[in-house]
């Protein structure tokens, strides 16, 4: 059985998976949804901590970031302890991070903005005003419409705004 | 970037005055822009973030002259669109 787990092809499939559940919060993706897709012959109990321990290793390369020559050191490192990986698996995890990298670390950086984003813009310019109180008005306005909300979620807020006189 | 300088309530209360027109009042008026380029360094989920990003907070003032205060994050290519569309804004208004 440990063959199975050894074998690589597999490994890209459960790889993706700990990484939609981990860092894009899909919801769904459970241990057992993950042996019965890519490793069907493997027992529960074996599954368990062999994902435990793939997922380990994920969440250190994101967490700290790893540059290329950060990620061979470290899965060199994990290809020589006990209990650790074979080179064939450090291989796909590398070949792994590489592609995923940026969009992994986006999602991280969503996940810390805690704050309201800006999630539209659009404006116009008017021309002449008038008024009851003046003939006319000659400065020009401009008029923004913002989108401000939290990223995930519908429009929060949508607020028209308008100043003149803007200078850069 | 410099956006109209600060007005004190009264004032903006006049000069929301000339805009009786204003469709809904769901339009308000710009006093104040102030933003800070901040750096995340570091997080529960990722120790190492560096994750650069513009905060900016907008006073505005509704048809009452009540001052109100909204705030947002941008990262930094958003903010360069941001940018973007003030730039061409400014040019516009030069011509009308």
């Amino acid at each position: 059985m440990a063959g199975e787990l050894e074998s690589c092809k597999p490994l890209s499939g459960l790889l993706s998976g700990l990484a939609q559940d981990a860092f894009y919060g899909h919801p769904g993706i459970t241990e057992e949804l993950l042996r019965s897709q890519l490793y069907p012959d493997v027992p529960i109990e074996e599954f368990r901590p062999f994902q435990a321990k793939m997922r380990g290793i994920l969440k250190s390369i994101a967490s700290a970031d790893m540059d290329f020559n950060q990620l061979e050191a470290f899965l060199t490192a994990q290809t020589k302890k006990q209990g650790g990986i074979t080179s064939d698996q450090a291989a796909v995890i590398s070949k792994f991070w590489k592609s995923h990298k940026t969009k992994i670390r986006e999602s991280l950086m969503n996940q810390s903005r805690w704050d309201s984003g800006l999630r539209g813009l659009s404006w116009r310019v008017d021309g002449k005003s008038q008024s009851r109180h003046s003939a006319e008005i000659h400065t020009p306005v401009a008029i923004m419409e913002l989108e401000i909300g939290k990223s995930g979620q519908g429009i929060l807020r949508q607020d028209t705004i308008h100043g003149n006189n803007m200078e850069l | 970037m410099l956006v109209s300088g600060f007005r004190s309530r009264t004032v903006v209360r006049k000069e929301l005055e000339w805009f009786p027109c204003v469709p809904p009042s769901s339009v308000k008026m710009l006093i104040d822009f102030q933003w800070k380029l901040g750096m995340a360094v570091s997080s529960d989920s990722c120790r190492s973030l560096k994750y650069p990003y513009v905060a900016v907070m907008l006073k505005v003032a509704d048809h009452s002259g009540q001052v109100k205060n909204k705030s947002f994050e941008m990262t930094i290519p958003q903010f360069q669109n941001f940018y973007r569309q003030f730039k061409e804004i400014a040019a516009i208004i030069e011509t009308v």
